[in-house]
């Protein structure tokens, strides 16, 4: 009930908070901007090329989806620095934690705002793929529960690493680490590709280490042409999502443990 | 059982980076008893919010023991029964008094059916009726305060935590407090108050801590602090002129005024005049010790820096 009540808060401020706002401003503008070509390449299909057309359509949905999907993972990593840090500056904290509500119960509360929120966008973004889809002359195959539940995940990982981040540390280096450990979990994905020097002897703690973000990307199954349709059982989605969840859960308790200890004044 | 208990409490400030240690407070100890009305007081800097704030539980001691209800500070069962007034009470300003009274009580866990009489009733009672739709964003600093009184009252609480209450607020305001204050002393809580309007500590408070860089200086009843008992005032209808010299020579002052003679002299002597007074067939109109001021202890002890 209390963590249930400090989450409903928290996604109350987030829906007025002023910064968010220009983000979801800035991103519909942005997203609008893209569907220019998207639109221009309809265009062309009718007037003959539509083979080439087709391959100018799947590339720029694909364009928008990757930008929509990994704004959304520093949208959740700034959420959730943000609902900790903010309480705190501000002072709010203080008459919240002298209710009885033990820290844990705070900073879930804050940490299941962020994920309402982002479920939310997950929403949001799957409505806006079927969008492009339809707008691309095609249709998503996927079934619905891999988009919603994938991005999901995701969020939850790189929201409970800001949270355990912002716990000992200034939001702006919060998001500074945050960024990093995505780009950098991104380089040190496994391509295929022979590696060699010692190169090899740090991309593998590394590749073991960070969340990786393209094994718990929706876009391995974000398909809308039966060509690239790509299968996955039950068990690849079982694993992968528990080693996202076992992720994030692992960060939470981390976040929990730091906050446990650390004064709750005034930054 | 007494409210609260520190123990020999000891905090610094630790500057990791700057490799600096500021003490915040040294081997600390005092204790409030229950149904006490106790000020907290001593200048800016001297340790008060560092004190409040270990006390609820925000920071932790790096030495000593405290107790507050019987529990360890930040423990729910403690927190269950104290209100707390932060020094300027933040809030969530898209709120309104309505919204956030009932947040907190959701926080106390609370009977939520019962939320919107028990809010209509402390609103009441802070003088805040009317302005429940009102965001907080647009209360005044004085409206502000009443409305944080009015979520420490929430869960009806046996130890109240205020931390400067009346900072910021103009004379009704504070009247307005001070009130209330004495309302909650009435109804038998428990007061922990830190202020800097001593005038006002000296009229609502039992008891007074007074603090000084992070060191206690001074602790005890108003009665131990201020009626120091070295001065006694008689006042008489008259006074026989031969014995104006007598006075002179115990070092008494006169003071001659329609409502009668004021004379004011060490008390070893009071029982000597009033047994003369009477004597010489005066009538002794009143006997009251001589109090210094609230103000006037503390500007004494926080500016020598005397310890207890």
């Amino acid at each position: 009930m209390k963590i249930w009540t400090i989450a409903l808060s928290t996604f109350g401020s987030f829906l007025r908070n002023r910064l968010l706002i220009v983000f979801g401003v800035v991103f519909v503008c942005t997203v609008l901007l893209m569907m220019t070509p998207l639109l221009g390449a309809k265009a062309i299909a009718k007037m003959g090329n539509a083979q080439q057309a087709q391959v100018m359509v799947l590339g720029i949905v694909a364009a928008i989806m990757f930008f929509v999907s990994g704004t959304g993972s520093l949208l959740a990593a700034w959420c959730a620095a943000d609902a900790v840090a903010s309480e705190m500056k501000s002072g709010t904290i203080l008459a919240v934690m002298a209710r009885p509500v033990k820290r844990w119960e705070f900073l879930l509360g804050k940490y299941a705002g962020t994920m309402l929120l982002m479920a939310v966008y997950v929403v949001m973004m799957y409505g806006l793929s079927w969008l492009l889809a339809w707008i691309g002359g095609e249709r998503i195959h996927s079934t619905a529960w891999v988009l919603l539940a994938y991005p999901m995940v995701r969020y939850a990982v790189y929201s409970a690493l800001a949270m355990a981040l912002v716990t000992v540390l200034h939001p702006l280096v919060t998001m500074g680490i945050t960024l990093i450990v995505a780009v950098v979990a991104l380089i040190v994905e496994p391509t295929g590709q022979a590696v060699t020097g010692h190169w090899k002897y740090v991309r593998w703690p590394l590749w073991i280490t960070l969340p990786s973000t393209s094994l718990l990307s929706e876009e391995r199954f974000l398909t809308i042409t039966h060509a690239s349709l790509k299968q996955a059982g039950w068990l690849e989605h079982l694993t992968t999502l528990a080693y996202g969840l076992d992720y994030a859960a692992v960060l939470v308790l981390m976040a929990m443990w730091s906050f446990h200890y650390r004064a709750l004044t005034r930054d | 059982m007494p409210a609260i208990e520190f123990h020999e409490v000891t905090k610094v400030y630790r500057r990791r980076l700057a490799g600096q240690e500021v003490p915040a407070l040294t081997h600390v100890s005092f204790e409030v008893g229950e149904g006490e009305v106790c000020a907290f007081l001593g200048p800016n800097g001297a340790g008060k919010t560092t004190s409040i704030n270990i006390l609820m539980g925000f920071l932790y001691a790096d030495w000593g023991e405290i107790r507050v209800l019987g529990y360890e500070p930040g423990d729910v069962r403690a927190k269950q029964k104290i209100g707390f007034v932060p020094e300027n009470f933040a809030f969530y300003k898209h709120l309104n008094a309505e919204k956030l009274l009932r947040f907190h009580l959701a926080l106390a866990g609370g009977d939520m059916r019962k939320s919107a009489g028990l809010i209509r009733d402390l609103l009441f009672k802070v003088q805040l009726q009317g302005y429940e739709k009102l965001k907080i964003g647009k209360y005044s600093r004085g409206m502000v305060q009443r409305l944080g009184i009015a979520q420490a009252l929430l869960s009806d609480p046996q130890l109240l935590v205020l931390d400067e209450p009346t900072s910021g607020l103009d004379p009704s305001g504070r009247k307005e407090v001070k009130d209330l204050i004495h309302t909650m002393k009435k109804e038998g809580k428990t007061i922990f108050l830190s202020s800097h309007i001593l005038s006002e500590v000296e009229q609502i408070c039992d008891r007074a801590i007074i603090i000084n860089k992070g060191r206690l200086v001074r602790m005890g009843s108003l009665n131990e602090l201020l009626g120091t008992g070295d001065l006694v005032e008689i006042v008489a209808d008259q006074l026989p002129a031969e014995m104006e010299p007598v006075l002179a020579g115990w070092g008494a002052t006169i003071e001659r005024g329609v409502q009668g003679v004021r004379i004011t002299l060490p008390a070893a002597r009071k029982r000597e005049l009033a047994e003369k007074l009477w004597a010489a067939g005066c009538d002794v109109v009143s006997l009251v010790p001589v109090r210094s001021s609230l103000e006037d202890l503390y500007m004494k002890l926080v500016g020598s820096g005397e310890p207890v």
